[in-house]
């Protein structure tokens, strides 16, 4: 089974590629915000690097979101077409699961709660634990949108500590520390990143996961589309 | 080395198109899903909102088009070409991005299409005998230019408009009317129950140059039913209608006299309304200069002039490179033809 992972839903921009015996090739750019012109050029290169073509991948994985819309759309429109393309299947993860798995295979313990920035003064969070299902992740709350002073509500917990994740949980570092019993993860852990991303795409396949035809794959935006008509941009700089 | 069969992608503002383009500029298929439904109820086109339904409809749209065309081979296309601009961001790289994946995984070339270039190429679809040089006008809900076409990607900007597009402008007055979305077809419709001399509305900057300008015309309709609350629907848009199209074809006329053209090509949504077209014919007649009148079909966005343009596009200036980025203000380029995006 040899899976592509395509990864474009938050600052990080890359891709991955991994087989069965757990070879891996990943290449990402972080911070760039050129979702479109980085992510298509990395698919190529970490094929490349596997020494792989386009027709010997069996599957795409990719982030579902939530994070930046039109990274999001990049990133899900390049798994549709190659899948569309190849005649394969996609198996989708949203960046929460994909950031708290990473968090489970660092060696974290307790419970994680994954924070992506969600820009304009709101962050996407969601709960998970470590668990038997395929890719060890437990929900224990869905994905959800919050203001950043929501947060302490999510993270409060009983038991041991939990760890915050994620760039939100970095922007919103003094709001996150406020809450006892937290710990915040350094920056390795700030973005879902292609490598972690096919790693637990892998462990769902294997567990016998299916994965959608690239004509289902519908992403997790958690906002609704600002229905504003702009005029401004189509009737800006005339083109040409 | 005869040209390859080429799949056009096309999402640069409310239609989602694919198409499949032959040798000789044969169209085999042109699919094109509206989002109207979409954005009827906002009155014009949300970016966001047309962002999420490119990425909902384009495989089912290309699935069908690759269908239509028989193209089921292995690869099933020699090339992939989709447009990078103008046009709303989010759109632009959703087809962007599917068309760089679908090249990578049929190992085929990927060129990235100028909007505007496409929509001078739709005429070559309709007319495949067509002499140069010529002017297009190209007017559609995001652009109104005058183009001067010496060849194929030879292309002379004579002019275009200082604000509003021409079919924004339609969509405007057709919301301030009350007429629906879109504004087009909506006060094409209406006006033709109305009198299109009962108010004089201002043709902005007709005597001089080929510069448009159609926000002044909005703002003067609004004025003319504030002060005449009564006054007739059909009359307003008529009379409106009049002046979009008056000022549209006096200019167009003297850019061909002047460039010694041999033929007046319409281009773009715009162009399908009905007062425009005829007075193009008439005035081509009169002019004894050829009159390039779209179908309804290539008026409108669609991907088989994407297709087209790039096809030329990748036999004079190669295939595109896998970095290429949406540029939503893509200029057309102009001048003697060097080929590159
Ligand atoms: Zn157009």
């Amino acid at each position: 089974m040899i899976l592509l992972g395509i990864e474009s839903a938050t600052d990080l921009v890359g891709a991955a590629v991994c087989d069965e015996k757990g070879a891996r090739s990943e290449c990402s750019a972080l911070g760039r915000r050129r979702h479109a012109e980085t992510l298509a050029p990395a698919v190529a290169q970490v094929l490349a690097l596997g020494g792989l073509v386009p027709g010997d991948l069996d599957a795409v994985a990719v982030d579902l979101g939530p994070g930046l819309f039109t990274g999001l759309r990049v990133g899900v429109a390049t798994a549709k077409g190659l899948a569309q393309g190849l005649g394969i299947g996609v198996i989708g993860a949203t960046s929460l699961e994909i950031l708290a798995a990473r968090a489970l295979d660092s060696g974290w313990r307790g419970d994680v709660v994954a924070v992506v920035d969600g820009r304009r003064g709101e962050v996407f969070a969601a709960r998970f634990a470590r668990g038997p299902d395929p890719g060890g992740l437990v929900e224990l709350s869905p994905p959800a949108r919050l203001s950043p002073e929501e947060l302490p509500g999510l993270l409060t917990s009983a038991g041991s500590p939990t760890l915050a994740c994620g760039d939100g949980a970095l922007r919103y570092r003094d709001l996150v520390t406020g809450t006892g019993g937290v710990v915040v993860a350094g920056s390795t852990l700030a973005a879902p990143t292609p490598g972690g991303l096919v790693a637990l795409a892998a462990a769902r396949l294997s567990a016998g996961a299916p994965t959608l035809a690239p004509g289902s794959v519908v992403p997790c935006y958690l906002r609704e589309a600002d229905a504003r008509i702009n005029w401004v941009r189509r009737e800006g700089p005339a083109h040409g | 080395m005869s040209d390859p069969l080429v799949l056009g992608i096309e999402t640069s503002c409310d239609e989602t198109a694919a198409a499949v383009v032959g040798p000789g500029r044969e169209v085999r298929s042109s699919v094109v899903a509206s989002q109207v439904d979409v954005h009827a109820r906002f009155g014009g086109v949300v970016p966001e909102l047309a962002g999420r339904a490119h990425l909902e409809l384009l495989v089912p749209v290309i699935a069908e088009a690759l269908e239509r065309a028989g193209a089921d081979g292995h690869p099933p296309v020699g090339a992939v070409a989709a447009t990078s601009g103008p046009g709303l961001m989010g759109s632009l790289l959703v087809g962007l991005s599917h068309a760089k994946a679908l090249s990578m995984a049929w190992a085929v070339p990927f060129v990235g299409v100028n909007h505007l270039e496409g929509h001078l190429f739709a005429s070559l679809l309709d007319h495949p005998d067509l002499e140069w040089p010529l002017v297009v006008l190209l007017v559609s809900g995001g652009h109104t230019m005058l183009v001067l076409v010496e060849g194929l990607g030879r292309y002379r900007l004579l002019g275009q408009t200082l604000d509003d597009a021409a079919g924004e402008a339609f969509d405007k007055v057709a919301r301030f009317l009350g007429l629906g979305y879109p504004g087009g077809p909506a006060v094409d419709r209406v006006a033709a129950g109305g009198d299109s001399g009962a108010f004089a509305f201002p043709r902005a900057m007709a005597e001089k140059g080929y510069d448009f300008s159609f926000s002044g015309l909005k703002t003067a309709v609004v004025r003319a039913v504030e002060r005449e609350p009564s006054a007739s629907t059909p009359d307003v848009a008529a009379s409106f209608q009049e002046a979009v199209v008056d000022v549209l074809v006096t200019k167009a006329r003297r850019a061909v006299a002047a460039t010694g053209s041999k033929g007046l090509c319409l281009a773009g949504g715009v162009a399908a309304n009905s007062l425009l077209r005829a007075r193009v014919e008439a005035a081509c007649v009169e002019d004894e200069v050829a009159a390039l009148v779209p179908s309804q079909a290539m008026c409108t966005d669609n991907a088989a002039m994407i297709a087209a343009a790039g096809q030329w596009r990748l036999a004079h200036g190669g295939p595109s490179s896998l970095d290429l980025g949406a540029d939503p203000n893509l200029a057309l380029a102009l001048g003697a033809g060097t080929p590159g995006q």
